[in-house]
């Protein structure tokens, strides 16, 4: 019985499935990330072996003498041809090593999870506050724009956009962990230990990385919502309808602005992980913006090219999810119509 | 991360202004009081400089080792170590894990014996072996931290029974011993560890005999040590746990200390925040001796500075005076040479050393007929700082100068292309013998120097050599003196980082003073303790 209700279906879906067009455009991106994770590893390997200097020479420091400057780029292998290593590097990754690093010979794949893991928080909870607060804020100041609520977002909002977020934290840092006793200045806690120690951990470097990206989302999300809401036609025939004006802007304006909210966020995660390489400084946090920050210092390049490599699959991922999530909120793009 | 460090120091004068802490008395440490046992502290350390440890522990690899003062002696104690009375003052070597040495063949060999009964953290012997087997693993190593001994060809480091070490070296060596302090060879690692772990594995999680041993390590980020319930000293060390955590310089680490999230900081010279931080009753500052003053270096073998007129023309452009007081608030004292008051053979001032006095230096600069010059140096705070004051000073002497900074590659490239003109850098350690020491900027030969006279190579060599410190004194005193009379290089002062730490926490280089060896001061980590209250 099962045999019979189970095989005839399954190809309709199967089909179905493969035919859909989300899952074409979710393989279709997938294919175009390879040539750019491989232009991306090409560029960052040329641009560190342009840089003057090298490895050894930084390690060693200024007292060292070129042949000992000699024996130890022989060491770290680096008086091999580039193209050389490249190749083998690439031969390698492809396999799922990266390396190990010129400086500290840890394989790279043994530290990059629990660095990983600290930055990946701090990202995600970075923009869950900054959503979590803009999305409100900017619809109530869109319900009555040019009213006190709107002014006050709007002035907050400049503000905080000019203000860097390392200026930020160590303001933060001032007021909240000094002053008020109320937040670590430094340190993190593992999840292992607790979440809420965790949380705890990470409030102050999260919210000063949340921010800015708060303000220029509540901007951003305010302005097109106004914009909707004056002047485009599905908002008047929303309202000859008699829907309420909370519900035209919950239901109709704010499905479309979440459009340009979704790019913006998607194209955000590569410069909030850039961010984090000078919030971990400040904050001490083991994370993987410390770790390129050593890598870059030090000039070794396996480290640089593993985590350069590891931000653009994010990047590729976090652009793709964007795109799919396009597909759920608009049925013509999910049907392939548009 | 140099618009962050650059960020975080402009923001320091800034922070400074709204008034972090209310003004109070300094903290007094209360030396006197007796050491307690127990307690856990954390140190944190710049991650630029001494938090940067990326290549690991182990001394014959750490390629950071000079700056990672505190992480290699916590874990390795060291055959030797520098002290000095309270306020800084007749600092020596000492054996700590050696028992004492005696030099023979006039000089040329020295025997180090080791104290009996010495264990690893893994319950192997620190014996004469185990240090033969280490010297002779750091001697090849490519670390700079490597000391620069001229070792005899035949069997150079050997043992002789259980307890004694030989060194032979094809010339008479009287800084051998203070070499130790700055130098690889002062860490012991456990050879049977080494051996089974693999050198990899070993970095990350080094084995020592020292005050304690590592928990974790993440590189250049948090390496955390426990008490070694075994060490060789009885009774010591006083804390029980060790944490040593890098951040982000001087303005994130003076917060995190206020809000009690480190208790010690060290290697502060951001001067508004060691001004803030000395009115902070819950701090104590501890000002560390100066033992490497800055000097302007000159390249004496190009133009312009191959005319001494040019050079003179710069000794009386340069008022070190204003510097000191503009830019120190007159916390340091001006040097003449390339010694300062915390180290070995110093004297404050030289016959005849051309100080600041502007119409000479602009009749010279006339009778040139125009002088230009190129003036870099190693991109740090103090450094950049101090090259715009003389910018403006040359310039006023009619000097027209450009400036930049470099980061160390760049800066290293330039010296060794040879067309730099002028640099300034520090120049002199504790003993001029040994680490970076005046030969470095001085000797013919050596790429980051820019003179080249066979009379201070030969006074320099003497001086190494020489067991006497009163011939030594004599000699380092007429190398000055040459430098001075044909206007190599002005110096300007010596300037030392300082610790910062939370009233409750005492102990010899924290609140104490002690010599930097390299740029921090050896903290003395055994003895260092904490008031439990």
């Amino acid at each position: 019985m099962s045999d019979v209700a189970t095989t005839s279906p399954a190809p309709r879906v199967f089909s179905a499935v493969l035919g859909s067009p989300a899952l074409r455009l979710i393989v279709k991106r997938l294919l175009t990330a390879i040539p750019i994770l491989l232009g991306v590893s090409i560029l960052m390997f040329v641009l560190l072996n342009l840089i003057p200097g090298s490895a050894a020479l930084q390690l060693l420091g200024p007292e060292a003498t070129p042949e000992q400057i000699a024996r130890l780029e022989h060491d770290m292998g680096l008086d091999r041809p580039p193209v050389e290593r490249y190749l083998e590097w690439l031969w390698n990754a492809l396999q799922g090593d990266l390396g190990r690093s010129l400086v500290s010979r840890q394989p790279v794949t043994d530290v990059l999870p629990t660095r990983l893991a600290v930055t990946g928080e701090l990202v995600a909870l970075a923009f869950l506050i900054s959503l979590t607060v803009a999305i409100p804020l900017a619809l109530l100041a869109a319900r009555r724009p040019n009213r006190f609520l709107d002014r006050v977002s709007m002035v907050v909002s400049t503000a905080g956009l000019s203000v860097a977020n390392y200026v930020l934290a160590l303001l933060l840092v001032l007021l909240f962990a000094v002053k008020l006793g109320w937040f670590p200045a430094i340190g993190y806690t593992p999840v292992s230990k607790g979440l809420g120690d965790n949380l705890y951990s990470l409030a102050l470097p999260a919210f000063a990385m949340a921010f800015p990206l708060l303000c220029f989302y509540t901007r951003f999300l305010r302005g097109d919502l106004v914009d909707q809401m004056q002047g485009e036609d599905y908002v008047m025939t929303a309202r000859a309808k008699g829907l309420g004006p909370w519900q035209v802007l919950l239901r109709h304006a704010f499905r479309n602005s979440s459009f340009g909210l979704i790019t913006i966020v998607g194209l955000n995660i590569s410069g909030l992980i850039g961010a984090t390489v000078i919030i971990e400084s400040i904050f001490s946090l083991p994370g993987i913006g410390q770790y390129l920050l050593q890598g870059i210092l030090t000039r070794d390049y396996i480290v640089v090219q593993a985590i350069v490599i590891i931000f653009a699959i994010i990047t590729v991922l976090a652009n793709l999810m964007a795109d799919v999530l396009y597909a759920v909120l608009d049925p013509r793009i999910r049907y392939g119509t548009n | 991360m140099r618009i962050r460090a650059k960020a975080c120091l402009l923001l320091a004068g800034a922070l400074v202004v709204a008034g972090c802490t209310k003004p109070d008395e300094t903290g007094d440490n209360n030396q006197a009081a007796v050491p307690q046992r127990g307690g856990e502290l954390t140190v944190l350390l710049d991650s630029a400089f001494s938090g940067s440890w990326p290549s690991g522990l182990d001394p014959a690899t750490n390629t950071t080792g000079g700056g990672n003062l505190t992480q290699m002696s916590s874990i390795y104690g060291g055959l030797f170590r520098l002290v000095a009375d309270d306020d800084g003052k007749n600092a020596k070597v000492i054996p700590h894990q050696a028992a004492g040495y005696e030099f023979t063949d006039s000089g040329k060999t020295v025997k180090i014996k080791i104290k009996p009964g010495i264990k690893f953290t893994d319950g192997t012997a620190l014996d004469a072996a185990a240090v033969v087997f280490n010297i002779k693993r750091d001697m090849e190593a490519t670390c700079t931290c490597k000391p620069t001994w001229q070792l005899a060809d035949q069997d150079p480091i050997t043992a002789e029974g259980t307890d004694t070490v030989v060194l032979k070296f094809k010339q008479p060596n009287a800084a051998v011993i203070n070499s130790f302090v700055v130098a690889n060879v002062n860490w012991v690692v456990s050879p049977t560890a080494l051996q089974s772990m693999g050198p990899d594995a070993f970095r990350i999680k080094p084995v020592g005999a020292g005050p304690f041993k590592v928990v974790s390590n993440a590189l250049s980020s948090e390496l955390v040590l426990e008490r070694n319930p075994d060490y060789f000293v009885k009774d010591r060390p006083y804390l029980d746990k060790l944490t040593i955590r890098s951040i982000g310089g001087d303005q994130p680490a003076y917060q995190a200390l206020q809000a009690g999230q480190g208790q010690v900081y060290e290697g502060m010279t951001t001067i508004p925040l060691l001004e803030q931080a000395k009115k902070n009753s819950q701090l104590v500052v501890t000002q560390q001796p100066a033992t490497s003053p800055y000097v302007i270096q000159l390249n004496t073998k190009i133009p312009p500075f191959n005319d001494k007129r040019a050079r003179e023309a710069i000794y009386y452009a340069t008022n070190g005076e204003a510097i000191r007081q503009g830019l120190f608030k007159g916390a340091y004292p001006l040097s003449q040479s390339f010694t300062a008051d915390g180290g070995l053979f110093h004297h404050p001032t030289v016959p005849g050393y051309r100080t600041y006095d502007l119409e000479k230096a602009k009749a010279l600069v006339q009778q040139l007929g125009g002088l230009t010059v190129d003036l870099g140096t190693l991109k740090a705070y103090v450094a950049d700082q101090v090259n715009t004051a003389l910018q403006t000073q040359w310039e006023a002497a009619g000097i027209k100068t450009t400036i930049h900074s470099e980061q160390l590659n760049g800066l290293i490239q330039n010296f060794i292309g040879g067309k730099w003109q002028a640099m300034l850098q520090t120049a002199g350690a504790w003993d001029p013998a040994v680490g970076v020491g005046v030969g470095f900027r001085f000797s013919s030969g050596v790429p980051f120097s820019g003179v080249s006279d066979p009379t201070i190579d030969s006074l320099l060599q003497q001086a190494g050599q020489s067991t006497d410190p009163a011939q030594r004194d004599a000699l380092y005193m007429q190398v000055g003196q040459r430098i001075s009379d044909e206007a190599y290089a002005p110096f300007i002062l010596a300037f030392a980082p300082a610790s910062v730490v939370t009233k409750n926490v005492h102990g010899p280089g924290l609140t104490t003073l002690i010599p930097p060896v390299v740029v921090n001061t050896a903290i003395l980590w055994d003895e260092v303790w904490m008031s439990q209250a």
